[in-house]
């Protein structure tokens, strides 16, 4: 049953793949979590607005759609308007770089609300003294708030993290070379369904044991000075 | 102490004063909490502020290292007026960050929950400010810092983080943090007042020891002992005013206002 009749490297291949988005995506959305968090707490309306609308509507339209929004959608769109300008151009995006901007985008949304709720979670008396004794904001954030912040965030990101990792095998309808997309094609080439889908399906549950451990590893060094009852 | 006691406030002309707030006013919503309080602190007062709670004696604290922003009124500390502008919608704001952050590094804090940084040894919490505000190459941030936690009795506990310790050891590391900024001013926000009463001594000892060595310093509490005894100058606040003030024995001795006689009858 578990002959992968020569056709193992593509998983292999796949898997790597799947790792390189995912972590580019991982990123984004980190980035993207920390500004979008930003801007919730922010006292400027217009902060507040622009990170309310994003968490909105990102978190309420599902990953593929925008996934083909994105990959099909948008650079049919740019010829479209290029045509009624008169450009006649043709534009393509790289599937890697359009999906994992994409995933990163959608989690960054998740993101934002764990980095909210781990703001909220540091005790404001940390922050005042910070002020107290001289930090400007910049340096109160970065030798501060954010040592604090991973603490209550990395449960939540951890989170993130996982559904993420399962969420890039949706930008294998872009035909970017993926985990899944290859045990797709291979499936299809030796009609061994089975087999593939579920050698893949270990490989992303080997891939979330693994991240669990990294993440319990990381709460341990994050909460070192917390005492535990 | 005696003679720390006796010093009248404005003996010695010559001497810069450390802190001076005039007429400093701060509402939350409608209330209004500080109504209108001056204070003038000499090189070397030791001033305790006592009070019953919501009188305003914290806020009045909060507001001189700008914690809080007061409505109105005039902040200097050793001689440097704190720049203060309006915004659009009325509301006063400090003119110059750099200037409150410059400031406030100058003026010691010591919160009623210590407030150390918990992702951090003692030590570390004691380096942090002087290596990255005041820019103190890190060897000496260390000789520094183990200079003050031997002051204050942490010699042996300097790679604990703080919540392996008791509160009055975290008080008195939170103390030995603002001393490692060599701060011109020392403020203590009731800092024995989140202890268990066995642990109050420990901490009172090092902010007697600090008053004796002549440090500036700012004492919002309800020590009676320490006000009667230590300190140079005792300011009573009610209700967002300044009730009753002068050196402890003019204080304690004549209690000129009904509302301090009650109110020291409710705290002996």
């Amino acid at each position: 049953m578990f002959d992968l009749k020569g056709y193992g490297w593509m998983l292999w291949d796949g898997v790597q793949l799947t790792l390189a988005v995912a972590v580019c995506a991982m990123v984004v959305a980190l980035f993207l979590g920390l500004i979008g968090a930003w801007g919730k707490l922010s006292s400027v309306p217009v902060a507040r607005l622009a990170a309310e609308t994003y968490t909105t509507v990102i978190r309420g339209v599902p990953e593929l759609i925008l996934i083909l929004i994105v990959y099909y959608g948008v650079p049919t769109l740019i010829q479209d308007v290029a045509e009624t300008m008169g450009a006649d151009i043709f534009v393509d995006f790289n599937s890697f770089i359009a999906g994992f901007l994409t995933i990163g985008f959608v989690y960054g949304a998740f993101a934002t609300e764990v980095f909210r709720g781990a703001y909220q979670a540091v005790p404001r008396g940390q922050i005042e003294a910070a002020y107290a004794i001289g930090m400007s904001r910049m340096l109160m954030a970065r030798r501060i708030l954010l040592p604090q912040m991973w603490r209550f965030a990395l449960p939540g990101l951890g989170n993130v993290w996982m559904v993420l990792i399962k969420a890039t095998a949706l930008i294998s309808v872009i035909q970017l070379p993926e985990l899944m997309r290859n045990a797709d094609i291979a499936a299809r080439a030796v009609r061994q369904p089975f087999t593939f889908f579920f050698a893949a399906s270990l490989i992303y549950l080997a891939i979330t044991i693994v991240s669990m451990t990294v993440q319990h590893r990381a709460e341990a060094w994050a909460n070192r000075g917390v005492r535990r009852s | 102490m005696a003679e720390a006691a006796t010093r009248p406030l404005t003996a010695e002309p010559a001497l810069k004063s450390a802190l001076v707030c005039e007429d400093v006013h701060k509402s939350f919503g409608a209330l209004e909490v500080l109504k209108g309080v001056s204070l003038t602190a000499q090189v070397g007062d030791v001033i305790a502020m006592l009070g019953s709670s919501g009188s305003g004696k914290s806020t009045f604290l909060r507001c001189i290292n700008l914690l809080e922003i007061p409505d109105s009124g005039r902040i200097s500390v050793g001689g440097e007026l704190i720049r203060m502008t309006k915004t659009k919608a009325g509301r006063t704001i400090p003119a110059d960050p750099n200037q409150v952050d410059r400031i406030r590094a100058r003026l010691g804090m010591v919160f009623q929950q210590f407030n150390l940084w918990s992702h951090m040894t003692v030590l570390q919490n004691v380096i942090e400010a002087p290596i990255h505000v005041l820019k103190v190459p890190k060897a000496e941030a260390l000789e520094r810092a183990k200079a003050v936690l031997n002051k204050v009795g942490l010699d042996d506990k300097l790679d604990y983080y703080p919540s392996h310790l008791s509160g009055g050891q975290q008080q008195r590391a939170a103390i030995a943090r603002a001393l490692a900024m060599e701060p011109d001013v020392l403020l203590f926000d009731e800092p024995t007042s989140a202890l268990d009463p066995e642990l109050v001594g420990e901490v009172m000892r090092v902010i007697r020891q600090l008053a004796e060595e002549g440090r500036t310093m700012i004492v919002v509490t309800h020590e009676m002992g320490f006000a009667r005894e230590v300190s140079s100058h005792v300011v009573f606040l009610h209700l967002g005013r300044v009730e009753e003030e002068g050196p402890p024995q003019e204080v304690f001795g004549t209690q000129k206002s009904e509302r301090f006689r009650q109110f020291l009858a409710s705290n002996l």
